[in-house]
């Protein structure tokens, strides 16, 4: 063999090794979490009761919890960050986007911890005596906006408010990256036939820009999904699917920080935790290979 | 004539995105601003500097968590720095596309989006419980592996559009000169990539100081400072314990989450100071990475420079490259490569410019 084409070959090592950890995690997480799969089937997805004394692992509560909380940070999320990055993109002179930007993209460094601090300690106060009575007592009305614990600031609005916070600079960044790349022949184009700035965003730019700014709301997505620290402080942790969103729930990733250190000595125990895991892997590779199949239109776009 | 519905539109949406802009962006200050005033009581010379093992309460000194957060940090890094690279290199230059590589990528995608928290149970059965006798359970080893599987995907994406920028003329300029491909990429690509190598290479240290999920569950936490010792001990294998990384290490998340967890005892104020200190250190790593970054790149648009960049961080090489062979005064050729040099006077077989000596009708 040529020696030549050695360092190829470690090349190639490093990245086949690196695939192959992929593998291993989640041939690791399958083999720890089958033994439950196989005796509760779906039940596992679609029991409702977790219960070590009886045995009973059914994790729709939890599931639940991260699914209504995922859709009402993206509710609250998606708009302000892709006007946002409407601004930037659009509008901002040099000077405010030399300010602005880097502002939101800070936002990334703040370890979710102290977002987890920051929500439980400054937030919930807040949220407790003004926030959460103001929404209650305007759309109380409506059985989703209903305060069903007055007093306590946790729940999935709290949770929300913070997760929001967090996946912001991740759909403000590629939003923008996506409203970047669309070529400037085509807004040059809508503003020569006399549109505003405004109807040229509006019905050029943003249909142009679609596929990166939902790839973009798909990886917040992912984000959120997969946040475990804050969301465990400020949720709540109670173990029923929220009817409100001032309720409090409990999130899959939630149930597993909580639960793993006293699960240990029980392998069928540690099992069903495991088969959290296995799920949340599960959701994450499906949005993943969603977000192949459509950043394949526009390039790449994944940071 | 002017069409007010249309302007007023104009205006409103203008008005409605700079709006949430700014609230975003106040954000960032409103969460510093209120962790800093939370922190005031606390953040003194004394509970930066002592470790809370000398100190007369729980959670009074946070100098072990400091010491055990770099430590974490520099050793998750360090091990994911070779892998990250070789995989980057490979993926940019060497690979054709095909399943092959369309299967690795999506790989490390999926690595880079899997939660913390299942990263973190992997690491926690495997390292902790499975390889108690290797790595001592919860430990430095524990932690920094498990920790430099979550930054990995970090350092290579960042590697990969690092080399990306690389001006492909500098490349083929090597190739001309009759370097082989791995020495263009270590005489060249990596050298001119070097700032957005660099920038990668502290976004995942930055990203491996605040990552707290992997940490409690695999680097446990202790209130003693990390020791530099050796001690027998026969549950380990070859009946030693090595310290530190056998050995429990504090971090700076796990202080936090700690003062949250225990804040019946634990004074508010300390738990805001140790994340105060935790957001300085992860913002000035974060910093320090626009820094490098930015040395290199041009600013405006954030599209990179190349012409730039290589004047900055290569000149002395490209100088050397575009040098014409046979120009050279001195007998022996121009020699590009300090690589080729070596191998010149080392190993024949490989020295990849043995056609520029048949050009120029001499004998090695």
């Amino acid at each position: 063999m040529d020696l030549r084409e050695a360092p190829k070959f470690l090349f190639l090592a490093s990245a086949a090794l690196m695939a192959l950890l992929v593998l291993l995690i989640f041939g690791f997480i399958t083999r720890a979490a089958a033994p439950v799969l196989v005796k509760e089937g779906f039940g596992f997805v679609t029991g409702s009761v977790w219960d070590y004394d009886t045995h009973t692992y059914g994790i729709l509560v939890f599931i639940a919890g991260t699914l209504i909380l995922t859709a009402v940070t993206m509710t609250m999320v998606a708009p302000i960050g892709i006007l946002t990055a409407i601004y930037l993109a659009e509008w901002a002179p040099a000077p405010v986007e030399r300010i602005l930007r880097p502002s939101i993209e800070l936002l990334v460094g703040i370890p979710s911890v102290v977002f987890g601090l920051f929500g439980f300690f400054v937030l919930r106060d807040y949220f407790a005596n003004t926030i959460n009575p103001t929404i209650s007592r305007i759309l109380g009305w409506i059985p989703f906006f209903r305060d069903v614990n007055p007093g306590s600031g946790t729940g999935i609005l709290l949770a929300a408010t913070i997760l929001s916070v967090m996946t912001l600079p991740t759909i403000v960044a590629l939003s923008q990256e996506a409203i970047r790349s669309v070529p400037s022949d085509y807004r040059e184009a809508s503003l020569a036939l006399g549109a505003t700035k405004w109807e040229t965003i509006r019905h050029v730019i943003l249909p142009s820009a679609f596929a990166g700014i939902i790839t973009s709301i798909v990886l917040a997505m992912m984000r959120a999904i997969g946040e475990t620290m804050a969301v465990v402080m400020v949720l709540g942790n109670l173990p029923q699917v929220p009817g409100s969103i001032l309720g409090e729930g409990y999130a899959m990733t939630s149930k597993i920080l909580n639960d793993i250190a006293y699960v240990l000595v029980d392998p069928e125990q540690l099992s069903a935790i495991f088969g959290i895991a296995l799920i949340l892997f599960v959701i994450e590779i499906g949005m993943v290979a969603f977000v192949r199949a459509f950043s394949a239109q526009i390039g790449r776009v994944w940071r | 004539m002017i069409n007010w519905r249309r302007r007023g539109a104009e205006l409103f949406m203008k008005i409605l995105c700079l709006a949430s802009a700014i609230a975003g962006s106040l954000m960032l200050f409103l969460i510093i601003g209120s962790v800093f005033i939370g922190a005031i009581p606390s953040l003194t010379f004394y509970f930066l500097m002592t470790p809370e093992s000398a100190t007369p309460h729980i959670g009074m000194g946070i100098l072990n968590a400091i010491v055990g957060t770099v430590m974490l940090s520099v050793t998750a890094t360090l091990i994911a720095i070779p892998l990250a690279l070789g995989t980057a290199v490979y993926l940019q230059r060497y690979a054709r596309p095909g399943y092959l590589v369309s299967a690795i990528r999506f790989f490390i995608e999926v690595l880079s989006g899997t939660p913390s928290v299942v990263l973190g149970m992997f690491g926690f059965l495997i390292f902790v419980y499975y390889m108690k006798a290797v790595t001592g359970g919860f430990s430095l080893m524990s932690g920094s592996i498990a920790l430099s599987i979550l930054i990995m995907p970090v350092i290579e994406r960042a590697i990969e559009d690092a080399i990306m920028t690389v001006d492909q003329s500098l490349e083929e300029g090597s190739y001309a000169l009759g370097a082989t491909k791995y020495q263009t990429i270590r005489g060249i690509t990596l050298p001119v990539a070097l700032s957005g190598i660099m920038t990668g290479i502290i976004l995942g240290f930055g990203r491996a100081a605040e990552e707290s999920a992997v940490v409690i569950l695999t680097a446990g936490y202790t209130q003693f400072m990390p020791e530099l010792a050796i001690r027998a001990n026969p549950k380990f294998i070859f009946g030693m314990k090595i310290y530190p990384a056998q050995d429990l290490i504090a971090s700076l998340p796990y202080a936090v989450y700690h003062a949250y967890e225990n804040s019946n005892v634990i004074p508010l104020s300390n738990g805001f100071a140790a994340a105060f200190v935790l957001i300085c250190v992860v913002l000035v790593i974060n910093l320090a990475a626009r820094v490098v970054l930015h040395l290199g790149m041009n600013r405006r648009r954030g599209f990179p420079d190349t012409g730039r960049l290589v004047r900055f961080f290569a000149p002395r090489r490209v100088d050397r490259v575009v040098e014409p062979i046979g120009t050279s005064p001195e007998t022996q050729p121009a020699c590009p490569f300090r690589e080729l040099e070596l191998e010149q006077s080392g190993n024949p077989q490989i020295s990849g410019n043995k056609r520029i000596y048949r050009n120029q009708g001499q004998k090695p």
